[in-house]
Parts: C-alpha cells; structure tokens; sequence
C-alpha cells in the first residue's frame, strides 16, 4: 500500500498533475506520523501509511504556508475526505484544484480512535485515485451511529450541566480545537474580535464556556467527526461528545449528514418549507 | 541538609503540610491525564510518570488572572487591587525541569517592572521536586545544562534511594525550614553513599553551537521548511514552563470592570497582529523563528540564560508532531543543513 502511495505521488508529481502532495512521514517516535509536503518526485518515499496516520490532512487547505506550494494532492481517509465534500458545498473549494488520493482505511490510533467504532467510510466517498484494496463500506442504524453518546444522554440535565462545567474548567484557550479543525476556515475567528468582545478571552468559567459553546455550535451540522479537535486537546476535554451529540440533532432534524453526499443541501444554509420546528422548542 | 523520606510517610508529610497551612499541589491522574493539582492526601499522588501534562508555571502565573478591578462614576476612578493571591503553598513532585524554569523566569518578572504577582507567589510557594527515574525520547534536560536530579529552582529535592525510600536535599532556607517544621517525618540520612536512582538522559546537541548559528541565520530556508506543519495553536507555548508572554484584557461594561491577564502566545498569528492591519510576523515560519530565538538568542542576550529547561512537553503535545530538539538538533550540527538563502525583504522564504 505505502509503494503504491509513493508510485501515484510520484507520477502526480512528474506529470506536474499537482505540484505538491500533502502526505503522511515518518514521525519524531515510531507511535507517531506527521504531515510532509511532498514537492519533489525523488522524496516520495518520504511518505508513509500506518496505523499512527491519525492527521486529517484537509485542514492545510486553509494555511496559507501549504496553499503557497501551489495545486495539491491530498492523502484522505474516508472520514477526511468527507470534509473536501463540505468545503466544496461552503464555497471553499472547487473540485479541480485538489487531487484526492483516497486511503483504505480500517481504523487508526492506538487504541483506536472512538470514530473509528461505527465507522462507515472505510473506503472513501469521494476520491481521484484509490490506494488500497476496495472495503465494503457497513451501514449502521441511527443508534448504532450515536451508539456513544447513550451513557452521556442518561444524564439529567442537571448532570450534563455540571459535568461540561468540569471539562470546559480545564480548558487553557490554546485554541488548538479550532486551528486543526479544517472546517473552522475563517481568517479571523469571532474570539478574535474584540468590538464588540464576544468571547471572554479569559480561561475563566465564563470564557471556556462562550468558547467552547460557540466553537460547537459553528461546526453543528457542518463537522464531519473526524476527531481531530478531541485528539489534540491538552486538557483532554472530550469535545467531539458535543460535536457529535450536534450531529445526532441534525441527523434527527434536518435527516442531514454532513459530508456523505454533495448534492444534499447543508443543513443550516437551507431553508426548506418542511424543516422540522422541533428544534426551536 | 540531609535527610531520608519513607514513602510509608508520605501520608504524614501531607497531613503535616495541611496542618500547618500548606495547600499541596501534587501530580494526580485524572482520566487521561496527569496534572499538577491542588490535593488533600497522600493517595492521590501520582508517581509513576516521566512528566505531568501542566507544568508548574501556572501556580506562579495562572492561566488566568484579575490584576484590578474599577470602578468609574462621572469623573473618579476608584481602583481595587486584588489579595490574597498568594497562598501559602507546597508544590510537591514536581520535576527538576520545571523547578529550574522559576529562577529562569525571576529575571525577566523582576527586571525593568517587578511584577508582584509574580514575586509574592515565589515567596509563598516552596517547591519540593522529585528526581526522574525514567525519561523519555522528548527528555532533553541534559541538552540545555540541566540533569534529571538538578537542583536549580528547587526548595527541596528528593532522589529515590530505594523502592521505599527517598533521598531529601534542602537547597534553600526555605526549604531547611519546611523540613524542620515537620522533622518527625524524615528520617536520619543514610550512612554511606546512597544508590540514587536517576534517569539517564541522552545528550542530544551542544547548545553552545545554537546561539552563534542564530546570529547568523535569522534568514534561512530551514524556517519554512521545519515550519510547514505547524498549525499556528498555542499548545507548545502554553504547556511550556518557562513561555511567559501574556496579554492583558479589559473585561468590562461601561462603569465597572476588571483588568485581567492572561497567557498569550508567539505562535498565534494575531500576536503581533498592529492596529493598522500590519503584522511584522504574518507567517508561521517567522512565528517559529521568533519561538526558537526568543528561548535561545534574545533571552540568553537579556538575561544570561537560555529560555528552556528541556521538558519536551511542546513536543509530546504537539498537535503536529513539531519536534524542538529535533529543531536544535538540525541547528547545532553542520552536516545536512539547507544552504541559507537570501530574500529582499529579509524575511525567510516560505517557497522552495
């Protein structure tokens, strides 16, 4: 597989296809894998593919430092290459100015990433070349999709309450949830703003809470669960919990899942006569 | 002085701490993580570790924190400053890393403004750190002139002696006086040269080669080579203990409010951000550079002394897989370098 990751970036590379690959390398220790740019035919086999390939690697659609090395070929697992689908459908992307080398994909992290549990991507949607043999994707029920929010949703509201307070206390406003996320693109974040202020940018109760809150609730019907904010969380709060409890909303609401199929229109940018009012109560 | 600790009395050491008026901050696990945090008993110290994810910098300058609140009424101002920030306080196991970043940082917190903030919690803190036993491939203390048993910062050091005991060195008077306000916890040292158990950490640079190479090289393609990844967050900034840059808010609405201050960060792009839209560091490469010359130019220039304790927590917490030593590494060894290049605007190029 790692020989034919290298093969197709090579020729995409010599064939000026693309002028640069953004691709998995070797990391610092051998548990880890990091981002390389990959602009050279001859240092392909700097690329790599491994269980420790945790990056969603879309999020350098958005740096300026990666879009300077021109048109690129992005090395996606299913649950990334979803996120080309949203950025395409919000505008940020046209389909032809990325090349989507789509990885086959049995699960990644060690343990494994929660996302990978009912995962149902194991073959990308969305792909120009395929590397790796073809996975039948599974199909899972409504249940089996949110299966891990059951012991979170038993919880009073009370309970809920007093356990976010908890998470959100530990919170240093590094802001590394929003700068790894690729759908969080804007260039200037509304707890930049400061006329108005917003968002306390005190780590205080009252600031962690308008910052974690507002970051959820951006991403609600657009984050695509790749995990990426809760693995780089150094205070090791379980955010994905709230993207995902905001995913099962939408799902529940607006029958939307967000990067599975690009001709369904976004959720929170349509309106529809039939949109359920449920919500609003 | 000398004195031996057994780890059968830890119990009493912390009920000792209480009872005189310490609060103890301690390593505790907490799912997956291990912080230094504030405890009440012995058990809930966590030992097996090589390093906790907070570093000790908050107990000294918090994340957060209220430096005044006002008041405004037509055209007075009243003013109130805070008390009682400072509390008399043990902080207990911690490394010898993050001890030596506080007399590395007592430079700068009492140089052209003596910040009190600062000053007073250096006073009422004692640190009393425990010797590594075991390191890992982030460790890079010895690197940087300091040792997995240094005592630089620290009150106390305590180096395992055997599986059930420990070896207890008082560096200052503060920390002579908090063994002899519990005496009856320690024991007698041990006759003898005792059997220290203390990590080996591997030498990974010179650092007397990283500071000349600096001076010559604030434009080198290295930058945007090595910087590429980085996602511009303020993980490494904000777990390092020895990063000390804050911003300072206004939390207000028209009549009353609170000044705060808060950490900031070098590696967000609206650090430098000037009112007028300018930013002198509009790139993640210069971003990088700045981390780097800050801890080993400009601070060693200012201040004697390199603005790094070799902990590694940037590099275990990199979201990125950003590795420092490994930068340093690069730096300090001539072999395998990018030739330098030039740019008009002095400025690193962020393009091959």
């Amino acid at each position: 597989m790692i020989e034919a990751l290298r093969k197709k970036a090579e020729e995409l590379l010599k064939n000026k296809t693309v002028d640069v690959v953004y691709g998995y390398g070797e990391g610092s220790v051998p548990e880890r894998t990091r981002p390389v740019f990959i602009t050279k035919p001859e240092d392909v086999n700097k690329l790599t593919w491994n269980k420790y390939c945790v990056y969603n690697l879309t999020t350098y659609l958005k740096k300026q430092e990666a879009r300077k090395l021109g048109k690129p070929a992005i090395v996606v697992k299913g649950c990334d290459a979803k996120t080309i689908t949203v950025l395409i459908k919000e505008s940020q992307l046209k389909r032809e100015d990325i090349y989507i080398i789509g990885v086959t994909c049995t699960g990644i992290g060690d343990p494994p990433a929660t996302k990978c549990e009912a995962c149902d991507v194991n073959t990308p949607l969305i792909y120009d070349e395929l590397i790796g043999e073809k996975i039948e994707n599974k199909e899972f029920s409504f249940d089996e999709r949110y299966a891990e929010l059951d012991e979170y949703e038993k919880l009073s509201e009370k309970e809920k309450w007093e356990f976010w307070q908890k998470q959100f206390e530990k919170c240093i406003k590094c802001y590394a949830c929003s700068s790894i996320c690729p759908l969080c693109f804007c260039d200037r974040c509304i707890v930049d703003k400061n006329q108005p202020q917003w968002i306390d940018p005190s780590a205080h109760p009252r600031g962690n809470l308008s910052w974690n809150v507002t970051r959820a609730y951006h991403l609600a019907g657009r984050c695509i669960n790749c995990e990426e904010c809760q693995r780089v969380c150094p205070a090791d709060i379980p955010l994905n919990l709230l993207n995902k409890k905001l995913a099962k909303e939408t799902e529940k609401n607006f029958k939307y899942r967000s990067g599975y199929n690009a001709d369904d229109e976004l959720a929170m940018a349509t309106y529809k006569e039939d949109d359920s009012e449920e919500i609003f109560k | 002085m000398e004195k031996t600790l057994k780890k059968e009395n830890f119990n009493s050491l912390i009920t000792g701490l209480k009872d005189k008026g310490y609060k103890t901050i301690a390593p505790k696990k907490d799912n997956n993580l291990i912080t230094l945090c504030e405890i009440q008993e012995a058990d809930e110290i966590h030992f097996d570790h090589i390093q906790t994810n907070n570093s000790i910098k908050e107990y000294f300058l918090p994340k957060t924190e209220k430096i005044l609140s006002y008041t405004i009424e037509k055209t007075k101002v009243s003013i109130e400053e805070p008390e009682g920030f400072a509390v008399k306080s043990v902080v207990f196991g911690a490394r010898p890393c993050d001890a030596a970043s506080l007399p590395i940082m007592d430079k700068v917190f009492n140089w052209d403004c003596t910040d009190k903030f600062w000053i007073e919690r250096r006073e009422a803190i004692t640190v009393v750190t425990i010797a590594c036993d075991k390191c890992d491939s982030y460790c890079f203390c010895t690197s940087v002139g300091l040792a997995p048993d240094s005592k630089k910062g620290s009150d106390v050091l305590l180096t395992k002696i055997s599986d059930d005991e420990y070896l207890v060195e008082t560096e200052t008077e503060k920390g002579e006086g908090l063994i002899k306000e519990l005496e009856t916890v320690f024991s007698e040292p041990p006759s003898g040269t005792p059997d220290r158990q203390v990590a080996t950490v591997e030498k990974k640079f010179e650092i007397d080669k990283v500071k000349p190479w600096l001076d010559e090289n604030f434009v080198h393609k290295i930058w945007a080579e090595f910087s590429k990844k980085c996602i511009g967050c303020g993980v490494c900034t904000f777990v390092c203990p020895t990063c000390h840059c804050f911003d300072i808010v206004d939390e207000c609405t028209m009549a009353k409010g609170d000044r705060v201050k808060n950490w900031d960060g070098c590696q967000f792009k609206m650090f430098t951000l000037h009112t007028s839209g300018h930013n002198p560091r509009s790139t993640q490469d210069q971003r990088w550079r700045q981390r780097i010359m800050h801890k080993f130019k400009y601070y060693v220039e200012k201040f004697d002394n390199i603005l790094c304790v070799g902990c590694g927590r940037c590099s275990r917490s990199c979201p990125a897989d950003m590795n420092i030593s490994e930068m340093l590494e690069i730096i300090a060894t001539d072999e395998g370098q990018p030739e330098p290049v030039s740019s008009d605007e002095g400025q690193p190029v962020s393009k091959e």
